[in-house]
């Protein structure tokens, strides 16, 4: 198949899925108070967007993800760093960071709510925690991607430490870097919605959380529907940017 | 000086991580309200073993059955989208997208459906472990050495000889991978969706102690729930070593050196 | 200068053709349209003969040992095998051995030489005995429980060779099969094939990019052009056998070298 046939065939599958979830409910084959038609519930986005309560919880949720993700990368790939480059410590903490890693995280929830209250600061604190191991794993592993012939190569033709690190590291690194951001986004994104939806007074996962347990079908597939929308923009975003900078990765 | 062996520091680490859980409450440095101390924890546990013993049952129940719906149809769908090149094309590119869509955004949708007992529970957990599942088996099956099939075709192997005797031995590190990882998150699933919304369970009973402020039996149901996972991961990791003797240092050797990220399936462990 | 090679091919020839291709010819689809691979070749390889194919990279003589297992079809032509078309893998007439050894890492080295005897369900006394025999014929008693991961790439070889002979087929199709290893395990192998093709009398269809390893094993060395592929000389190498590592510093040995290696250079 070309790419060209591809496409269709995925916008076909799309509009067929959507087609269903408008005709199904409307002609009752599905229970339209479990299932609200996509106009309905498109017609309710549009809606909910106007209302200031629910823009006000978007800003702050974009608040706490931001500002998570802002502590959580750089000390994730700082302790990462440190991990690869200094074999000792990597013995050390390599093992136990993999059990930390299956750990769920969410089960420490209710430390940071006993502790920290169910503010802002709370989702935060839980978002980066929760994000900042899989920043250390990733870095590690961006670390280690240099391969060690090609900083041997370097230092035979004389580059300096400074060069080695210009010329070879941050060039090796570079999609793997993005890798990572993309990954901890995943990872804080659906830090800060359990965080929201467990306890909280604001923020769009708490709206969601609230609408479910009230019956707001449409309300809750809107809200679903923009999140997942947010979620898929900023991933295909980056991994567009992943794609440019790697062709020389075959 | 020489430095203590690696493993000599992690159980100091360990055990320096114990004291301080025990001391420091102990002290009065850190309030019991945010760290109940070790030995009120387990005193907790053991004096309610009951209460925690039924609730961790209820747990395991919708574990494993959320666990045989993300394998099975993981390890299904993961089979057909990793086989037949149509669909791969079609669909693969379409489930990474998707993948970086918070599932637990979804969980409310799932109450309003299917009620708050285990149910909801149960198909949850299975659709947050379902994807890891499904792209490691997907990878499996499109990473096999297509020589191996060359070679076993040029012996006259039937397509079903083919499946049985090449495919399947060749995939099953990393659909054992993929099961690892699913089974981690179906437990992340259940243990969420108890704490979120419901009324049994040992992440239920980690939300109402934390309502009625009593950090010791919170603290008593974390760690069972650590322990859970723990020797999940352990058991799983035995299995994948015990199956996979051939699955060679040569091998892995080819692996680091292609350095791929730490978590090539990483899913969003909550 | 007793075995003076004799150059014009006039040397008689064992009588029925163990391989016989007939114009066969061969266009694929490519990115850019229709491509030739193969033009027009036809070949004969007698019963117990060992026949190199050299030829330029991409030239197609993969191809073509591929379509000899029944692995690939061709577009025009045919090709015979003891008289009848090859159509489809046929272990009982073709064996194959790939260039990686292309064991199956699950199974230790006898159950991978075993493995074409279980696709068939033979009993399972019958596949140890068998496979055993093969295991000792290329040379390695006592290694049948290793892994492959647990043998040298010459030990790799080896077994796929006796995986290749396990249901005694008359043919044997090599792919390169030496390419990927050093040159001391490369000559030690070609001097044990050797040995276990005067012990079998299998015919031998062998594929090498090496002239030295070409002039080595054959009887008759076949060259092709790049693409499309077309066989462009046939020379017969006659020095006797065995054949020993000091034949390589022959004069005889230099020049049939040399010929093969201006046809090549013509070819590419």
């Amino acid at each position: 198949m070309t790419r060209l046939q591809i496409v269709l065939v995925r916008l076909a599958l799309l509009v067929l899925m959507l087609g269903a979830w408008e005709l199904l409910p409307r002609n009752g084959v599905v229970n339209p108070r479990l299932l609200p038609p996509l106009g309905d519930v498109l017609v309710m986005l549009a809606d909910i967007l106007g209302r200031p309560a629910v823009q006000e919880a978007i800003l702050v949720t974009a608040a706490e993800v931001i500002v998570a993700f802002i502590i959580a990368v750089p000390v994730g790939a700082a302790v990462g760093v440190l991990i690869a480059e200094n074999d000792y410590l990597g013995e050390i903490f390599k093992p136990l960071l993999f059990y930390v890693f299956s750990i769920p995280k969410s089960i420490f929830l209710p430390m940071f709510i006993l502790i920290m209250g169910i503010g802002f600061q709370q989702k935060v604190a839980y978002a980066a925690f929760s994000t900042v191991f899989v920043v250390i794993m990733s870095a590690t592993a961006a670390v280690e991607s240099v391969r060690a012939d090609h900083v041997l190569v370097a230092r035979s033709y004389g580059a300096t430490q400074m060069q080695v690190l210009t010329r070879v590291y941050v060039p090796s690194m570079m999609p793997f870097l993005l890798e990572t951001l993309r990954i901890s986004m995943i990872f804080n994104f659906t830090g800060v919605m359990i965080a929201e939806m467990y306890a909280s007074r604001t923020g769009i996962g708490h709206l969601i959380a609230n609408w479910g347990e009230n019956f707001q079908m449409p309300q809750l597939f809107a809200g679903v529907i923009l999140l997942a929308a947010v979620a898929i923009a900023f991933n295909e975003t980056v991994r567009f940017l992943e794609a440019r900078c790697s062709t020389w990765r075959t | 000086m020489t430095r203590p062996a690696p493993a000599t520091v992690r159980w100091l680490i360990l055990l320096a991580l114990l004291v301080f859980w025990e001391l420091m409450p102990r002290t009065g440095l850190i309030p019991e309200l945010f760290l109940p101390s070790m030995t009120s924890t387990l005193r907790v546990l053991v004096a309610d073993w009951r209460e925690y013993a039924e609730a961790l049952m209820v747990t395991l129940y919708e574990v494993g059955f959320a666990m045989l719906i993300a394998c099975g149809f993981g390890i299904l769908a993961g089979a057909l989208v990793g086989g037949l090149a149509l669909l791969r094309n079609l669909l693969l590119p379409v489930f990474s997208s998707l993948y970086a869509v918070p599932i637990v955004i979804l969980y409310p949708i799932f109450t309003a459906w299917f009620g708050i007992g285990s149910e909801s529970k149960i198909l949850f957990a299975g659709v947050y472990g379902f994807f890891p599942v499904m792209l490691s088996t997907a990878a499996g099956i499109r990473t096999i050495d297509s020589q191996l099939l060359l070679a076993a075709r040029s012996m006259g192997a039937t397509l079903p000889q083919q499946i049985v005797r090449v495919i399947i031995p060749a995939s099953i590190p990393t659909v054992l991978t993929g099961l690892r990882l699913g089974g981690a998150l179906t437990i992340i699933g259940v243990v969420v969706s108890e704490m979120l919304t419901s009324a049994a369970g040992i992440g239920y009973l980690v939300t109402r102690y934390r309502t009625i402020l009593d950090s010791a039996h919170v603290f008593g149901a974390i760690l069972m729930i650590l322990l859970m996972s723990i020797l999940f991961d352990l058991a799983a990791r035995a299995i994948e070593r015990r199956t996979l003797t051939w699955q060679t240092a040569g091998r892995r050797e080819k692996e680091t050196r292609e350095a791929r990220p730490a978590t090539p399936v990483a899913a969003p462990a909550a | 200068m007793q075995h003076v090679a004799n150059l014009s091919a006039s040397r008689a020839e064992p009588a029925p053709a163990a391989v016989a291709v007939e114009g066969v010819s061969h266009v694929y689809d490519g990115r850019e349209g229709k491509v030739p691979a193969l033009e027009d070749i036809s070949m004969t390889v007698g019963a117990g003969r060992f026949v190199v194919i050299v030829g330029p990279s991409g030239c197609g003589k993969t191809s073509l040992l591929m379509m000899m297992a029944g692995l690939r079809r061709q577009t025009e032509g045919a090709i015979l095998c003891a008289g009848r078309p090859i159509l489809d893998p046929d272990p009982d007439r073709v064996g194959v051995v790939f260039q990686e050894a292309s064991l199956f890492p699950w199974l230790t080295a006898l159950d991978n030489i075993e493995f074409p005897l279980a696709l068939r369900r033979a009993p399972r006394e019958e596949r140890r005995r068998r496979a055993t025999e093969m295991l000792n014929l290329v040379g390695l008693q006592g290694f049948g429980a290793r892994y492959p991961h647990e043998l040298s790439g010459g030990m790799k070889q080896r077994v796929s060779i006796a995986r290749g002979l396990v249901q005694d087929p008359p043919v044997l199709l090599m792919d390169e099969p030496f390419a990927a290893l050093d040159e001391q395990t490369r000559m030690t192998m070609g001097h044990e094939l050797l040995r276990i093709w005067s012990q079998t009398g299998k015919t031998v269809v062998f594929i090498t990019h090496s002239l030295t390893e070409a002039v080595y094993l054959a009887d008759e060395v076949l060259v092709m052009s790049a693409r499309p592929g077309r066989i462009i000389d046939r020379i017969l190498i006659t020095l006797p056998r065995p054949r020993t590592y000091e034949m390589m510093a022959t004069d005889v040995f230099g020049r049939l070298r040399d010929r093969i290696w201006q046809q090549i250079r013509k070819a590419a």
